[in-house]
Formats: structure tokens, sequence, C-alpha cells
């Protein structure tokens, strides 16, 4: 038996079960509450989900790049907040095993199986634009004091542990670790954002935090080179969450058009709902191979920052497009909250600007592609 | 207790495939998943055990690809997993399977009850258990609803029939039947995966029991499938009258005089 194989075969069943019992039954009314009802999230817990990436040395799953992101896609299928919520999470775990020293990890990693780790490095001043942050952290002795502003953070408010982007000089960027336990630590605002509504996004206050040296992530001034690794690891789940919300949409519309009749025609008898369906199913596939291409180089020690900012980049446009071609298949249904198709397009539309915007990544993905030819 | 739950893996999808030419399931190209009702019978095993000790074996015959819901079995927490797997049981029907079944439970040795699901849903006929109790000589319960282990040797046994509720006691050796309300199956988790590797599954041939050749696989099956169909729903011919008594008893009599089903009077 090739043990990594059945490993893999026995998490995916566990997934797809998990996902329509505990997940998709309750995804409009996940979406409607802006919470995770029915405890699921005690649920995923449960279930050992939050330890899927952390590594067995640290009590964890250790399951791979491919692996993750397969279960994220079908998690999302369900609902692509609790997968979201899962992306944050896993991406923070993965950055921490890249570039935490030994102390750090035998702390957090173990950890990772019971409190969900975020990564705030947006702020009021600064998205796009790393340098424009104002947080900073002044070396006092063997410590660290740290102060600032993070805002829009994944799971900010439900995370316990927050990786958090900071100044360590005018033009350094460095990453501590820090944990709401900590004095000076504070939760901030809720967003209300337009999607994704399940997932809490949310800001958090630092006020003279002072941490032991052995929290900085990597080295000092490692900032940009950790910030691009973890929107890398987090663009190839988002391919993943993008697909399943495809095929969440392809399962609604290929329903409603093989029993909505036209006259006596079902709908999908007709070339202009066909093209639409197409369509979709061509903008799910594509998103598919792209994420899976970008996992596979991961796990094969290959750059995949280009075929993972490709994931997303078309994922989420194709997705919001595809939404909206499943809303005007379902017609006037379509665009009633009652029923589940207009959230989707508002759940796709988060990923053109969480973990960077598409604009951004468009050019990250130029400058790639041509550097390679010349 | 040593108990032994029979598991079969069946197609993840409900729409099965038949072979033409051999009227087999087709198991090409479908993933497979432990049968819902095997899950039942599993988790009650495995409950069982939590409350008065011992061991639960998870045992199946089929291909070596079985060994994947064995190993799930394992994750979710039985001790032991024995695949039964040989050419020669290829093609069985009930009656082979339950043979083979029965030969490696008496093999293990010692048994004080086996478990499995009420029907596998794929096939559906139901027969498995009942044939392994026959071939083992053991008392049989089946479509057990909830069990509840009353000593050492003893299990008290709910089941629903229709309109009536058994309870019954019953004694080791035994063999139940589970229905998809007995236990409740607990999702396989993340961690425990790769743990389940260190416990021991076994493949067993027909060189590994003292089995009668011409019982195994083909040749020790005598059902024949002639043809298999799908029956075309029904609608069904009785018809549903108000709840509210006067009303019905109006209904009804009107219903009777319409089909002329009253005697005239003269
Ligand atoms: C659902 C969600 C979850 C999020 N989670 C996190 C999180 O966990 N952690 C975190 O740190 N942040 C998070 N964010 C914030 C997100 O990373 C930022 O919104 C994003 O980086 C854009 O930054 P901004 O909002 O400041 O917009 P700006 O940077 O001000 O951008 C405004 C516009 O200008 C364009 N633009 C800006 N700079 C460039 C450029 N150099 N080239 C081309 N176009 C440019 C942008 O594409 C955009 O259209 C999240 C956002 C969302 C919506």
């Amino acid at each position: 038996m090739d043990q990594l194989k059945t490993r893999e075969e026995i998490l995916l069943r566990m997934v797809k079960s998990f996902t329509e019992n505990e997940v998709a039954p309750f995804d409009s009314e996940i979406d409607q509450t802006r919470s995770y009802v029915n405890n699921l999230l005690e649920k995923v817990h449960d279930a050992g989900f939050y330890s899927l990436v952390t590594p067995e040395e640290y009590g964890g799953a250790g399951f791979d790049g491919r692996t993750s992101a397969k279960v994220l896609n079908i998690l999302a299928k369900g609902n692509a907040s609790i997968a979201v919520t899962l992306e944050g999470h896993y991406k923070s775990v993965e950055q921490i095993v890249k570039y935490g020293n030994d102390k750090l990890k035998a702390k957090y990693l173990p950890q990772s199986a019971d409190r969900i780790i975020a990564f705030p490095m947006t702020e009021p001043t600064g998205g796009s634009n790393p340098m424009g942050i104002n947080s900073h952290a002044e070396k006092h002795g063997d410590s660290w004091i740290i102060n600032g502003d993070k805002i829009m953070i994944t799971n900010g408010g439900l995370a316990e542990i927050y990786c958090a982007m900071v100044k360590t000089a005018p033009t350094e960027l460095s990453f501590f670790v820090v944990d709401q336990d900590m004095d000076g630590f504070e939760f901030g605002k809720q967003e209300k954002f337009l999607g994704l509504t399940g997932c809490p996004i949310g800001e958090i206050l630092m006020d003279n935090i002072e941490v032991d040296e052995y929290h900085l992530l990597g080295k000092v001034g490692m900032g940009p080179e950790i910030g691009n690794s973890a929107h890398d690891d987090a663009r190839v789940l988002m391919g993943a969450v993008l697909t399943g919300i495809m095929e969440h949409q392809l399962d609604i519309v290929s329903e409603y058009a093989t029993q909505r009749k036209a006259m006596d025609t079902p709908i999908i008898e007709l070339q202009t709902i066909q093209r639409k369906v197409a369509d979709m199913t061509i903008a799910k596939e594509t998103t598919k191979l792209l994420y899976q291409q970008a996992a596979i180089m991961k796990d094969s020690g290959q750059d995949y920052e280009q075929e993972a900012a490709m994931a997303k980049a078309h994922g989420s446009r194709a997705a919001v497009k595809s939404g909206d071609d499943a809303l005007q298949i379902l017609g006037g249904y379509g665009y009633s909250l009652e029923y589940p198709v207009e959230h989707l397009i508002r759940d796709a539309r988060a990923m053109e600007l969480a973990e960077g915007s598409v604009e951004k990544m468009r050019t990250e993905i130029a400058l790639i592609e041509a550097k390679s030819r010349v | 207790m040593k108990i032994v739950v029979g598991l079969k893996q069946v197609p993840e999808t409900t729409n099965v495939k038949i072979n033409e030419k051999t009227k087999n399931i087709d198991r090409r190209g479908v993933s497979g998943v432990i049968n819902k009702y095997d899950r039942n019978a599993l988790q009650t095993a495995l409950d069982i055990r939590d409350v008065v000790g011992g061991t639960v074996i998870a045992m199946s015959m089929g291909p070596n690809d079985f060994a994947v819901s064995l190993q799930e079995a394992l994750s979710l927490g039985a001790d032991e997993a024995v695949l039964l797997s040989d050419r020669a049981f290829g093609g069985a029907d009930t009656l082979a399977t339950g043979y083979v079944l029965a030969e490696a439970i008496k093999k293990i040795g010692g048994v004080d009850l086996v478990i499995m699901g009420q029907q596998s849903v794929d096939a559906d006929t139901g027969q498995m258990g009942p044939i392994v109790a026959e071939m083992l000589g053991i008392s049989q319960v089946t479509y057990a609803d909830e069990i509840q282990p009353k000593s050492d040797n003893e299990l008290r046994i709910k089941r629903y029939d229709d309109n009536i509720e058994q309870e019954i006691i019953a004694k080791t050796p035994l063999m139940l039947t589970t229905t998809g309300n007995a236990g409740k199956p607990e999702y396989v988790n993340v961690v425990e995966i790769k743990n389940s590797f260190e416990k021991p599954l076994t493949t067993w041939t027909s060189k590994d029991m003292p089995v009668d050749s011409n019982r195994l696989g083909q040749s020790g099956s005598p059902t024949v499938v002639r043809r298999i169909m799908s029956p075309e729903p029904k609608e069904r011919a009785g018809k549903m009258l108000s709840t509210d008594a006067t009303k019905a008893a109006e209904e009804l009599a009107g219903i009777l005089h319409e089909e002329n089903l009253l005697a005239e009077e003269d």
C-alpha cells in the first residue's frame, strides 16, 4: 500500500462527508448571520483541521501543499468562508515553519492544533504598499517593544496568535509573532465586508507589547521576503477556494437548468444557457489546473510564485464572472437574497483584493515572465 | 470482548454502474467509501469496547484497494484489521462471501461479537450478517438500533420494527446487524490518520485458512443474476384523507359510493 496516497484518500473521504453534512447545509445561514452557526468551528477543530499542515514532529498531520489545497477546494464548495478561515491559518503556520527559529517553532507549532494564527500586514496607511505602514518595533536589550495598528486581518478577533509586519528601521520591514495574551494587545473593530461574511476580518492594536528576541520571524529586514512567501502560499490555497466556489455555482446551475423549462424545453437545451455553463466549466477547470500546478511545483521545491499568482488572479475574476453567469441563468431567483447564488459572487470578489490585489499580482506575473525570457 | 466488524467498500456514488456482461458491479474509476451502515457497525463496536474493554478487528473481503477502507477503520479507532483478498475469492455471491468471512472469524478464534451493517448500499441484499451467523452457529439479532453492553457477555439491544419496539437481552457469542440509528459515526481525525499505520493490517489469502476451494468465488456461488434493472417508480395507489375524523368519514363514504363498493339496499 502506498502510505501517502492512502493517507490522502482517507483524509479526502472525511473532508467530503464533513462538507456534505456539516458545512454545505449551513452555507446560506453562515452568510446571512455572519457567523459559523451550528458549532461549525468547534467541529472543524475537533476533526483536527487546524493541524493539517503542521509538521508531524510538532504534533501535526504534515500534509503537503497539494493535499491541503484539495481539502480547501472541497470545503469551499460547501462554504467559502470556513475555507478562507483555514487558508489564513495554514499560510501563517507555514511561515512559522519556514522562518521561525527552533524555540519559536517549539512554542507555537504545537499550539496551532487549537489556536488559529493570523498574518497582519495591512494598515490604514499601507496595503499594497508595505512601506506605507507605521507599526514599528524597537530593540530594548534582549527584547523588542512593538507598537502599531493592523487592520483587515483574516480571522482578526478569532485568531489568538498574530505574525505582524512592522518596521524595525525607517526602510526595514520585519515580522514578529505576538499573542493575544500579551500585555498591550487589544482587539479593534470588525470589518463589515461584502462577502466571506462568516470569516471574521478585524483589527488588532499593539500598545508597547514586549516580546523576546526569539519572537522575530527569520532575521531583521526579512519582512518583504516573508510577506511574499506568505502571499505565495495563500494564493495557491485561494485558487483552490475559488475552484470550490465555481463548483458550487455549477452544481446549482446544472440542477436549475435541467429542471427549469422555457416553453416545453429545459433551459439547458438553449444555446444561450449552454454558452454560459460552458464558460463556467472552463473557468472552473482552468483555475483548478493552475492551483494544482502551483501546488505540485511548491511540493517539489520549484519556484511557484508566478503559478500561485496566476491561480488567484485568474481564479478570482473567473469566479466573479462565473457567479454573474449563474445569477443570470437563475433569472429573478438568481438576484434574490433567498437563493445562494448572489453570495457566491460576493465571496469570490474578496479574493481580487485579499492576499494582494489582482493589479499588483499582474505586475508580478508580467515581470517574472519578462525576466525569464531576456 | 473480542469484536469483529465486517466492512465493505462501496462506490462513492449512488449511481452504481453494472458490467453488462458479468452483471457484477463495475468498480473501475469510481472511488470507494465505507458502506454507510458499516460505519454504524464500527462505531457500535468501538463504543462497546470503550465500555467493557477488548479489541475491535475490522474485516473485509475484496480486492486490494479495500485496504484503504480498513486503514480508515484503523484511523477511526479499530485495533486491528484483516483483509481477505485472493483471486479465488473473486465473483463471490453472498453465500461464498459469508463462507470466507466465517472461516476467517473462526481462524481469529475466541470472537464474542460480530457486527455488520444491515445491508450494503450497492448490492442491498441484507444477507451477509445472517449467513455468517448461521455458518458460525451463533445467535443473531438483525436491524439493531441501539446497543448497550449489560455485562461482559450480555448486550441490551433495541430494535424498532414498523410499529413495535423490541428490547432483547442477548448473550455472546452473537452476531448483530446495525441500522443507520446505531452508534453515532464520528469523523476521522486529521492527525489520527498517520498514527493508524502503526496498527496491524494483515492480508489473508485462501492459503491462510482451511477453506474448501469449491465453496469459494464463482464456483461457490449458486446465485445467477439474470437481469438487472431499475424499477420504475410507481404512483402510490392509496389516497390520503383529512386528519379530521368527521371529514375523513364523509370522504371515505363518498369514495366507497363513487367506486361502487357498497352493497345496494333494496
Ligand atoms: C477579505 C479580505 C481579507 C484580508 N485579509 C488580510 C490579512 O489577513 N492580512 C493583511 O495584511 N491584509 C488583509 N487584507 C487586506 C488586503 O491585503 C488589502 O486590502 C490589499 O492588499 C489592498 O490594499 P489596500 O486595501 O490598502 O488598497 P490600496 O493598496 O490602497 O490599493 C488601492 C487600489 O490601487 C491599486 N494599486 C495599489 N498599488 C498598486 C501597484 N503598486 N500597482 C498596481 N496597482 C496598485 C490596487 O490594486 C487597488 O486597486 C484583506 C482584505 C480582504 C478584502
